[in-house]
């Protein structure tokens, strides 16, 4: 009897040595490429940064955030971001739905234009941005020349703050919607055809098939693509590396890309790590209740 | 009107044809069953008399028009799906009002149309419940409700019950049969299951490869199959083929050289045939063709044996209770009537000797 239970107890024990064994690797890599970045920079946020360690040199407690705070061009780059995010994202994700219901439609040629739409994607960020830069000069650009043949321009897309972030966000938009074309693809293709062959016979014309078939059923996976996106979308940078570098003025610098500049160029590393924790928790509390408020959403239907 | 005609249509997907001219009268109030094996066409057809397939060539009339190219909200029939269909988001009284509410019926009407399909059908109590929290049996029965809410002149069923139990499904035969008493409305009833379509239809139509093998009342189908094919798909336990060759217009030699009597002595001599029986025509007699017995199964009110004439498998189907042993050799014979013969001719045989009729006429 009390040989038994010495087995069962050695036994169990082997057992959670099995499981952690087969865990460990990738905990280990989490703690390496995720978990130790994070901490790294929270620590230096609440901290002097010392050059010569490149780490945390005295702690400082809350400093470097009431400075940032305090700070009128964070705020400024905070203001901007919103704007791209509140512009861009809807833009998007309603774009990206609506093409793919249009291209879902049987007709020639419709495989042709989905291998196309996936060009943008795999462009590297930083050409894209050159590309446009190109596309959008105000003097021998593609697009005021275009413009030009319905009477409209010269526009100086780099010189102007509104046309700028205009820029930015078509660009931003040519990139990732095709993104979303491709996910709202899968998903129209993955709704029950006879729900609508249902619908068609109970009489439902197109809009009313959109609006009371289609769109209720893609709420989850409608939501779903636009908290991916919303994550990406926080973290834009390369972009307007590439396009617009951030000006003219402010008018483009998005909070990522004032972070990296206050940090690799001002060489201010304990605020930028604040304002990037800053963000980090700005980014999570924004999701949690983003997720909430969609499922609600998806509740109602 | 809720009459419904095909005539001589056709359907192709590209180059392949999957119809080839199908004719059907249906008659007002009928209920007839298509059946048949899997890519017979019988989907199809239902589909293309709701509207959701083109018709390649032909004519389909409902009541006293020619509904080709007419919309299937405009057709007015009503469908019930397999998968039932059902809208996922709306509750039972939404899926079934939706119809009207696309129609722009009044309110109190759409009301008063749904709460009378509801107690028809039992779902009161169900009226505020998503399709998700309903059981299998009761998402058909909502899909029925949103049909019966519409009044149409014709009720289209595209398999309905196969994704329930066993259980589930004879009682649901039975709610349809009483619903298309109490309605009257023309119905037309797709199934691959034979037992269905026997007990649910006045007529059931058999369909093979893209043709109406046969239409009739269903104990005309089981008494005088016209094929080979129909012989074997109507009646359960399936009716037992045995091939062989006639010799002097009364005997049959199977192909390992076994010799049976046959009942009848109007047949061409050294034609190939295949004789039919279904397995509850057989008697157990003393003198009789003779036959091997593999295996009893005794279910209580009947015996299945499954024996051997010759190399050739037969079931036999006797009421009552039996005392036959595997191994032993029983006689069995077969009055005349109920000998069917047909043609030599691959899976489509035709019957050359009619008998089952006269015994019923």
């Amino acid at each position: 009897m009390i040989q038994n239970t010495r087995d069962e107890t050695l036994g169990r024990a082997a057992d959670l040595a099995t499981r952690w064994s087969f865990m460990m690797p990738s905990i280990i890599l989490l703690l390496v490429t995720l978990a130790y970045p994070i901490f790294y920079t929270i620590d230096i946020s609440f901290s002097t940064f010392d050059i010569t360690t490149f780490g945390a040199g005295e702690w400082v407690g809350w400093a470097n955030y009431e400075e940032v705070l305090n700070d009128y061009r964070f705020w400024d780059a905070l203001k901007v971001t919103l704007v791209y995010l509140v512009i861009a994202l809807p833009l998007q994700v309603t774009l990206g739905f609506a093409i793919a219901f249009l291209i879902n439609a049987e007709w020639t040629g419709r495989g042709m234009v989905r291998a196309l739409f996936i060009i943008p994607m795999v462009v590297a960020p930083v050409v894209a941005g050159g590309i446009w830069r190109m596309i959008l000069d105000p003097l021998w650009g593609l697009m005021n020349y275009a413009l030009q043949s319905i009477s409209i321009g010269p526009l100086d897309w780099f010189g102007d703050p509104n046309l700028a972030m205009a820029a930015v966000i078509i660009i931003d938009t040519w990139r990732w919607t095709p993104f979303i074309v491709l996910i709202a693809t899968a998903a129209l293709l993955a709704l029950p055809k006879d729900v609508f062959e249902a619908a068609k016979i109970d009489g439902a014309n197109w809009w009313a098939t959109l609006w009371s078939i289609a769109l209720p059923l893609l709420i989850p996976i409608i939501t779903a693509t636009f908290v991916i996106r919303w994550l990406g979308a926080v973290k834009m940078f390369d972009i307007v590396l590439a396009a617009t570098y951030g000006g003219p003025g402010k008018a483009t610098n998005v909070l990522n890309l004032f972070i990296y500049e206050e940090a690799f160029r001002s060489l201010r590393f304990a605020e930028s790590s604040a304002m990037a924790v800053i963000v980090l928790v700005l980014t999570m509390v924004l999701t949690g209740i983003f997720l909430y408020g969609s499922r609600k959403l998806e509740k109602r239907f | 009107m809720g009459t419904v005609d095909i005539r001589n249509v056709r359907k192709s997907y590209g180059n392949v044809e999957v119809l080839h001219g199908v004719s059907l009268h249906i008659e007002d109030g009928e209920f007839v069953a298509l059946v048949g094996p899997s890519g017979c066409g019988k989907s199809t057809l239902l589909r293309m008399i709701a509207g959701l397939e083109d018709v390649t060539a032909g004519d389909i009339v409902i009541g006293d028009r020619v509904v080709n190219h007419v919309a299937p909200k405009d057709r007015n029939i009503a469908m019930v799906f397999q998968n039932y269909a059902l809208y996922p988001h709306m509750n039972v009284r939404d899926n079934m009002g939706f119809a009207l509410r696309q129609r722009r019926t009044p309110k109190p009407e759409i009301e008063n149309r749904v709460n009378s399909a509801a107690r028809i059908l039992g779902l009161e109590h169900l009226l505020d419940r998503k399709p998700r929290a309903l059981s299998g049996g009761q998402r058909q029965r909502v899909a029925m409700g949103r049909a019966i809410v519409r009044e149409p002149n014709v009720f289209l069923f595209d398999e309905p019950l196969s994704n329930l139990d066993a259980k589930l499904r004879v009682q649901m035969r039975s709610e349809i049969k009483e619903l298309h008493q109490r309605l009257g409305t023309t119905t037309v009833y797709v199934t691959h299951d034979q037992i269905e379509a026997m007990t649910l239809a006045d007529r059931v139509v058999v369909m093979n490869g893209g043709v109406i093998e046969q239409q009739g009342p269903p104990l005309e189908l089981y008494d005088n199959p016209a094929s080979r094919f129909v012989a074997a798909f109507i009646g359960s336990p399936p009716m037992n083929f045995i091939e062989g060759t006639v010799i002097d217009a009364s005997a049959l030699c199977l192909d390992d050289g076994t010799k049976l009597q046959l009942p009848m002595t109007d047949l061409a001599s050294q034609t190939r045939v295949t004789i039919g029986v279904r397995p509850e025509h057989f008697e157990l007699s003393s003198a009789g063709w003779p036959a091997t017995v593999s295996i009893v199964e005794p279910t209580g009110s009947e015996t299945q044996i499954t024996a051997r004439i010759g190399g050739q498998i037969v079931r036999v189907l006797i009421r009552g209770r039996t005392f036959v042993r595997p191994g032993e050799v029983i006689h069995l014979t077969v009055p005349a009537d109920f000998v069917h013969i047909f043609d030599d001719d691959g899976a489509h045989g035709i019957q050359v000797g009619t008998r089952g009729a006269k015994k019923y006429a």
